[in-house]
């Protein structure tokens, strides 16, 4: 008996191998299916990252190796465009000018985070204020250039008249090599303020309380917790800002354009986005503009990779 | 922190791509919202992309309506912002989007004729129609593709002029009136000796107040002093365009007489009064003697005129030369309108481009709207000088613009050659001879001449790539 009858197990067992069998085929089918639905899904955005990223950075590389005027043919000359953006003076110039504008990085922030630390507390206006450091964000960059070129007028100029009111004699801002470049930061910085603030804001506002409070316990000064606890705590946002300063910054075109359409009195303002954009468009000499772009470009990870390095030492989580 | 370090990371990546990838030209922001610039595929269509103001687009749209009714063509007007319009063109170009027809700048039409867009229009002009148009108006749209020569009459003819801009000179009638001063002559030039005569007697202190309310002049060098340099007999570049001539004596002396007016002379208000805009309000608000005055501010300076009479009138005089029987002259702008070489319907968007260069209609709304001068040569010498431009408001001596445009006008360094790099270049600096006169001319100009020369080289073989590569 017990030789003719299969155990219940083995039964079981064969019974359940070929189940098993018949829902890994279903499961298989179900999973094509799914997988199917799942790479279509992927697609969308690899198809866009070759169409819109992979492709422009290879066509960018390929064109910044040619003589290439942007309308006719292409010739590959190699290195031949990096070569001769090393040997050119305008270009080092243009650079060092995009360079000296991000001065106005740590500027910007240090207001910012003292506007987020007075807009934070309970005063009177607060909304108020908030939207008047907010408008010039979403004004119009065109616009905004016209009317600072306006304010800093050598004569009739807003700022001018508002220096001759403290017994300051104003420079003659955007004609005066000297103060060309400061005249722009300033523009800059106030125009970039309100973004910031707002970050800094919601990161001032997140920090908490029991944290100052332990702190006040423990007799800790103003400036105590302000450098012990909220400076720390609004890191990863100030780390935030300035990568992305940092890579605005070095876009800098419309408001010199604008403001300074020839590059300012001895070029003094002329960024390298400005120089790209003329030796392209202007100079019809686009396979160089595309070699000085990369470039920029190329400088610009750099000095962010830096910043992901050094950063990492004071690693910090605001959760 | 690690989504906050992976956003900064995403936007370090896009920013460097983006910065890498829109240096090709290929895309705009908004690129979805952009007007289709391809040229017609129907027999009859034709795409027509400009720039302008509102009398522009008026004009041309009483043009094309006459060309649809005559033709039975449809015509698409496709209108832009004036700063956007060559990138916005040169990114239609490279998207293989060329409009039938289109503006084109004559200093740069040596890159578009080599790389094959634009068409040769000689054979759908007829030389009737050629010759009633101003010689610069059909000479700046001129190119030996073989020679490389610009400018010479009978070489084929790649685009027609929407305008010829004469950037004439003038007075302010009114301050020379409440000063007794005897009004310029608007058929000789003056000297320069008597151009700063005249600029210190308009140099005043009206009210006693020991500060100066009136000036005699207040001119931007890198847009003014191209007359003063030419009536010296000096130019910028040899009339073959292969070599730099800034350092002449003729031209040191000259650029150095410019600076003087307000370094040594006094008679332009000082140099951190002379931004451009300040000279510009100066002379609308009637404190400058001599300014410049163009066709495109007539309707602007009338206006004030019409507003301030007490303070300010003007009108047109030649430009000053160096010495007594000298030959003036002054700068002549134009901006062309082309035809694409791939066009589905070459003859008939040739024909609009005739159109829209010489309808009559059109043109007597852009002169009686104070946009330009016309560019029919019988009209403007007839019927407009005697009657529609008085009528319309132009001032006195309106005849000195169509003498520039005949025979006085002169295009602006630059435009004859591939790349205005090198004329670009000459401006790098200049405020240290003009404003603060740290450098003499001669010094600026002798240190200038190579750098400009390499330019220029620079430019020449790049137009030779450009012929080569097609």
């Amino acid at each position: 008996m017990a030789t003719t009858a299969p155990p219940a197990d083995a039964t079981a067992t064969r019974w359940s191998k070929e189940d098993a069998k018949a829902a890994r085929k279903a499961n298989r089918k179900r999973h094509r299916n799914e997988n199917a639905w799942a790479a279509a899904f992927m697609a969308a955005p690899v198809i866009g990252w070759v169409a819109f990223l992979l492709f422009p950075m290879g066509f960018s590389i390929y064109a910044s190796m040619t003589n290439w005027n942007g309308l006719g043919n292409m010739t590959f000359v190699g290195f031949d465009n990096y070569v001769r953006l090393v040997q050119d003076p305008y270009f080092w110039k243009a650079l060092w000018n995009t360079v000296f504008y991000m001065i106005g990085i740590p500027i910007g922030l240090a207001i910012s985070l003292a506007l987020a630390l007075a807009l934070s507390r309970k005063i009177r206006g607060r909304t108020f204020f908030r939207t008047v450091y907010y408008i010039p964000v979403i004004s119009s960059l065109a616009a905004v250039a016209i009317l600072w070129q306006w304010a800093y007028n050598g004569d009739f100029g807003l700022v001018n008249q508002a220096l001759d009111l403290v017994g300051i004699d104003g420079p003659n801002w955007l004609m005066d090599p000297t103060w060309s470049k400061p005249a722009l930061i300033i523009m800059a910085v106030w125009k970039g303020l309100g973004y910031s603030t707002l970050l800094y804001l919601a990161a001032v506002q997140a920090v908490p309380r029991s944290l100052y409070e332990a702190a006040a316990l423990d007799g800790a000064s103003g400036w105590k917790r302000f450098t012990k606890i909220t400076w720390p705590m609004v890191q990863p946002v100030t780390f935030f800002l300035v990568v992305t300063n940092i890579i605005g910054g070095s876009m800098i075109f419309t408001e010199i354009n604008i403001m300074t359409p020839t590059g300012g009195p001895s070029w003094s303002t002329a960024s390298l986005v400005w120089y790209v954009w003329n030796q392209a468009f202007r100079n019809l000499q686009m396979g160089y503009a595309t070699a000085m772009a990369l470039v920029l470009g190329i400088l610009v990870l750099i000095v962010t990779i830096i910043q992901f390095r050094i950063n990492r030492a004071n690693d910090f989580s605001i959760d | 922190m690690r989504k906050m370090k992976t956003a900064a990371f995403a936007a370090t990546v896009v920013g460097a791509l983006t910065l890498a990838a829109c240096s090709s030209g290929g895309s705009s922001d908004n690129a979805s919202e952009e007007p289709d610039t391809s040229g017609g595929t129907a027999a009859n269509e034709l795409t027509f992309m400009f720039r302008g103001g509102d009398y522009d687009k008026l004009a041309y749209e009483t043009a094309i309506d006459a060309f649809e009714a005559e033709t039975g063509a449809k015509v698409k007007m496709i209108i832009t912002d004036a700063d956007q319009y060559a990138t916005k063109l040169q990114a239609a170009i490279a998207g293989n989007k060329v409009p039938d027809v289109f503006y084109i700048e004559p200093g740069k039409m040596m890159g578009y004729v080599y790389a094959g867009v634009l068409a040769d229009l000689t054979d759908y002009v007829d030389q009737a129609t050629i010759d009633n148009i101003w010689d610069f108006g059909t000479q700046a749209y001129r190119f030996n593709t073989e020679t490389g020569a610009r400018g010479q009459d009978g070489d084929p003819l790649y685009g027609l002029p929407k305008d010829v801009g004469p950037f004439g000179f003038g007075y302010n009638t009114v301050l020379f009136d409440k000063l007794g001063l005897e009004h310029p002559s608007a058929d000789e030039p003056l000297t320069f000796d008597e151009f700063v005569a005249l600029a210190k007697d308009l140099t005043v202190d009206m009210d006693g107040d020991g500060e100066l309310d009136h000036w005699g002049t207040g001119l931007n060098v890198t847009w003014n002093s191209q007359a003063f340099i030419w009536g010296a007999g000096a130019d910028w570049i040899s009339e073959d365009q292969k070599t730099v001539t800034v350092d002449t004596p003729e031209f040191a002396d000259a650029l150095q007489w410019f600076a003087d007016l307000g370094l040594v002379e006094g008679v332009t208000p000082s140099a951190e009064q002379a931004q451009t805009l300040d000279t510009y309000q100066r002379w609308m608000a009637g404190e400058i003697g001599f300014f410049p005055v163009a066709p495109w501010d007539i309707a602007t300076y009338n206006e004030k005129a019409a507003a301030d009479p007490e303070n300010f009138g003007y009108d047109v005089i030649p430009y000053p030369v160096a010495n007594e029987g000298d030959d003036w002259s002054t700068w002549l702008g134009s901006l062309g309108i082309a035809v694409s070489e791939n066009s589905a319907n070459k003859e008939l968007a040739a024909q609009l481009a005739t159109y829209l260069s010489t309808d009559l209609e059109a043109q007597k709304i852009l002169a009686e709207n104070k946009v330009q001068i016309p560019n029919l040569i019988d009209y403007a010498t007839g019927e407009w000088i005697e009657t529609d431009a008085p009528a319309a408001g132009w001032p006195a001596n309106t005849k000195i613009f169509l003498e520039i445009a005949e025979s006085k006008g002169r295009p602006l360094p630059g435009i004859w050659t591939y790349t205005p790099e090198w004329y670009d270049n000459f401006w790098i600096g200049i405020e240290n001879v003009v404003d603060n006169g740290s450098q003499t001319a001669a010094d600026f100009l002798a240190a200038k001449q190579p750098e400009m020369q390499m330019l220029l080289d620079q430019s020449w073989v790049s137009a030779d790539q450009a012929k080569a590569q097609g």
